[in-house]
């Protein structure tokens, strides 16, 4: 408690000693810990609630007031109040729903209107057999030594061959659109992006450790392949078993084929196990 | 007409209109709602119906507590509070019949296909078990009120048994209606493998789809929920009977009531934390995709505003007792010993790491910080070096504000972690320190043992300071209604503050069914299935809380000011009384 000293007196002093505290909390998480600046200014907010707070600690009694008085103080207190919550709310960083509200139109108006669904399912059958016809044809190229040609003459037209490659290209597009709008990267990472905390294995090289049939097993029975390493997220059934009632056939044929285009065999990724 | 028969009439009229509503299904065409919108018009009627539901299903178990403790120690305080905070309770009664009304209503009006898919589910619980209970509920409350000074004396045990049955049935409501809510987050999923929508359209039974995966975490979460609120809102009443009192005898009495309110709240408050915990593990244990939504994608942020309601909250709650302990005389002899300020000290830090190596529910992450707190206890019994009492609180306020700041720290200051920019300018760097035994980590701040740690250090904290509280109360003597007036401010934060984290918290459970009504089953087809920002969710929460205030406000000072001639209780007349003489 105050006792015989002023409250200017200890205000000054619990000034000086936040201000201190400011400053070394300053420095500690500048030159020390290397945070970033939006980190040192949150310390130093943190310095200056514990400044007001102690300064309130010995705060001289207030005496009791009514009548008009106290009315107005109780509005003042509650304007006080709601103007602060929503300033604090505001003053946080905002994630905008038009991202949001594109990925759900993508997932949800295919369910909607079975038209719509019937139309995109047909486009990409199609997307798929034009996928499978180009590489046979490349395979037949290959095998009668015609695919160095082939490259050369698409040198030499300036992309003369783009109609299989935009094909394949559209997959793996489609792929990866479904693998953003289902969120996998909350918990896989590939090239170094996604999940912060160890939830599932990275992917950048799983296309060279999983044939498409695995993988689209593992992802319609999360229970039937485990990443070495995992154990435990694997008996916590980490990965959700919704996937093969949430997603079509061909939205998850698109996922597969997105995931077997990741062949980065210089980023480690846990080898699968059959369980 | 009285009350009871207005409610009676009304649960009736919803029940008959309500099915008639249903029976103009299965294909009607869902109502724009003006200005607001679909999503905001449910919203904003389901929080205020929430909320007085939360009242008047909190405050009776407030209610009978402090009738039992008038009764066993004749202290006539503890009647009159009970008596007034009921008499408020049975005017938001109606209030709740009339928001729950509107709910059906709008909800009915503008998702016609969710409303008839969930009563097809759950028909048995909406016709026939909510509107029994909640018949029931009001005939017991409404008995209760109008027998309370009938049963007086030796059929005192009679009343303090019916409000025990009205908490009985009060719980079961809740319980009951928390089954089709849940039941959207969780839809029971089949152990024999059929899929999800086979299972639940085609062999669940009502059971099934009641018992789901967060139906008892919310159940215990709701239930200590509105304890704390009840407990909160008591407080509120005090206060604005405080800035009313014209006497000193109202004033020590108010100032009394204020104190017990702000003790039942802040003590269900203390389990808070665990409750939500649970819900939420329970709610990643179901579909870990949850998890990350709320931890590091759309709902981060409102998980910092949490963060900061909390510990606002906290801060709040230990300035009310400092306040309480400042008016006791004597409170110089009263000391603490060294240790325990020691180990309140050390539990941030220790608990953090211990928490880091071994994970909850390892069994080590639960016998290590029993040891770490019976260690300092035992030391505590041989070192008898001690501190005074205000040193304690303000080392305890410097840990409320520690261990608040840890809560907050997020991976990064951005909306979602998908937004992080590479160059780390936003985010926690990670910057490693061998302490031999284990690897610290800046980064360990962020992650979840570091906020339990944080939760328990408030807990712990504001547990130390009641301690303290009740030792200054043996030693020295209280000085009701004296308490600095800015404590009356204190007690209206407390409940505000406890109603805007109650709507936020609220939104996000409803939030983490993502663009489902019924999370993986039924898709929410309207343009408002995304989640909204933390920001237009402040105003939509603040509206709801102050809303909410104006009605409270309004029959506060109907009942127990305006109609302050009518009979109550006598009023203490002892100021100063000693304190450890209660």
């Amino acid at each position: 408690m105050a006792g015989e000293r002023s409250f200017i007196a200890i205000l000054i002093k619990r000034l000086l000693l936040g201000g201190f505290a400011a400053v070394v909390l300053l420095i500690l998480t500048r030159f020390v810990f290397h945070f970033p600046p939006v980190f040192q200014a949150m310390f130093v907010l943190y310095a200056g609630l514990g400044t007001v707070t102690f300064i309130l600690l010995d705060a001289p009694a207030v005496s009791p007031f009514g009548g008009v008085k106290a009315l107005v103080a109780l509005v003042v207190f509650y304007a006080v109040l709601a103007g602060t919550f929503i300033a604090g709310a505001n003053f946080l960083p905002q994630y905008d729903p038009m991202v949001e509200k594109g990925k759900i139109d993508k997932i949800v108006k295919p369910k909607l209107a079975a038209t719509d669904k019937g139309k995109m399912d047909a486009l990409l059958k199609r997307s798929v057999e034009l996928n499978a016809q180009s590489q046979a044809i490349m395979k037949r190229l290959e095998a009668l030594g015609g695919a160095d040609k082939l490259k050369a003459a698409e040198g030499d037209k300036g992309g003369g061959g783009d109609a299989p490659k935009a094909a394949a290209g559209d997959l793996i597009g489609l792929g990866k659109e479904q693998y953003d709008l289902q969120e996998c990267y909350n918990c896989h990472k590939i090239g170094g992006k996604g999940s912060v905390k160890k939830r599932g294995p990275t992917m950048d090289n799983i296309g060279n450790l999983m044939k498409p049939e695995e993988m689209k097993e593992k992802i319609t029975n999360p229970r039937s392949w485990m990443a070495e390493g995992f154990e435990k997220e694997y008996n916590k059934k980490q990965m959700p078993d919704k996937y093969k009632e949430l997603m079509t056939d061909q939205e998850i044929d698109v996922l597969v084929a997105y995931l077997a285009s990741l062949k980065d065999a210089s980023v480690e990724t846990p080898k699968p196990i059959k369980k | 007409m009285k009350t009871w028969q207005r409610s009676l009439l009304l649960v009736a009229g919803l029940l008959l209109v309500g099915t008639a509503a249903y029976a103009q299904l299965p294909d009607p065409k869902p109502h724009e709602f003006p200005v607001v919108g679909n999503r905001v018009a449910v919203w904003v009627v389901a929080q205020l119906h929430i909320l007085f539901a939360a009242f008047i299903l909190g405050a009776p178990i407030f209610v009978v507590v402090s009738e039992i403790l008038g009764w066993k120690n004749g202290d006539a305080r503890y009647e009159r509070l009970a008596k007034e905070v009921i008499k408020v309770t049975v005017i938001l009664y109606s209030m709740t019949a009339l928001t729950g009304g509107l709910f059906t209503f709008v909800l009915l009006a503008t998702y016609p296909q969710l409303s008839g898919w969930l009563i097809t589910h759950f028909f048995d619980i909406f016709a026939i078990w909510y509107p029994l209970l909640f018949i029931a509920e009001t005939i017991v409350l409404y008995l209760y009120w109008y027998t309370w000074d009938a049963l007086q004396g030796p059929l005192k045990l009679r009343h303090i048994a019916l409000g025990v049955l009205l908490n009985v049935i009060g719980t079961v409501t809740l319980f009951v209606i928390d089954g089709p809510t849940s039941f959207m987050n969780t839809p029971v999923k089949s152990a024999e493998g059929l899929d999800l929508r086979t299972f639940i359209e085609t062999t669940a039974t009502l059971w099934d789809k009641m018992n789901n995966f967060s139906w008892w975490p919310l159940n215990i979460h709701r239930l200590i929920g509105n304890v704390t609120f009840g407990g909160f809102i008591a407080g509120l009443i005090a206060a604005y009977m405080y800035l009313m009192s014209k006497t000193d005898e109202d004033r020590a009495f108010y100032d009394w009531f204020g104190f017990v309110g702000n003790m039942i709240g802040v003590g269900a408050l203390l389990l808070l934390p665990f409750a939500g915990y649970l819900l939420a593990y329970e709610l990643c244990d179901y579909d870990a995709s949850i998890c990350p939504y709320m931890m590091s994608d759309q709902l981060s942020m409102f998980f910092e505003m949490q963060g900061a309601m909390v510990g606002l909250i906290f801060l709040a709650s230990n300035y009310y007792i400092w306040l309480s302990l400042k008016r006791v005389e004597g409170l110089e002899q009263v000391r603490m010993r060294t240790t325990t300020l020691v180990l309140m000290a050390s539990i941030p830090l220790v608990f953090m790491l211990i928490w880091t190596k071994y994970p909850i529910p390892e069994p080590k992450a639960f016998i290590l910080p029993v040891c770490w707190v019976a260690a300092f206890l035992f030391a505590g019994k041989f070192l008898k070096w001690t501190v005074p009492a205000q040193t304690l609180v303000k080392v305890a306020f410097m840990m409320v504000i520690i261990g608040n700041a840890i809560w907050m720290t997020p991976h990064a200051f951005v909306a979602t972690q998908a937004l992080a920019p590479d160059d780390g300018s936003l985010s926690l760097p990670h910057g490693e320190l061998n302490l031999g035994f284990i690897t610290v980590d800046w980064g360990m701040l962020a992650l979840m043992p570091a906020k339990n740690a944080a939760a328990f250090t408030l807990v712990f904290v504001t547990i130390c300071n009641y301690i303290l509280y009740n030792r200054a109360l043996r030693k020295g003597r209280i000085l009701w209604g004296k308490i600095d007036f800015v404590s009356q401010f204190v007690l209206i934060f407390l409940a505000f503050s406890a109603i805007w984290t109650m709507g936020l918290m609220g939104e996000v459970r409803s939030l983490t069914r993502k663009y489902f009504h019924v999370f993986n089953l039924q898709y929410d087809f309207t343009p408002e299935a995304y989640t909204p920002t933390l920001a237009f969710s402040s105003w939509v929460i603040t509206g709801v809380t102050l809303t909410f205030y104006i009605v409270v406000s309004f029959a506060i000072v109907l009942t127990l000011r305006v109609g302050k001639g009518k009979a109550h209780a006598d009023a203490p007349k002892a100021v100063p009384a000693a304190a450890g003489g209660e």
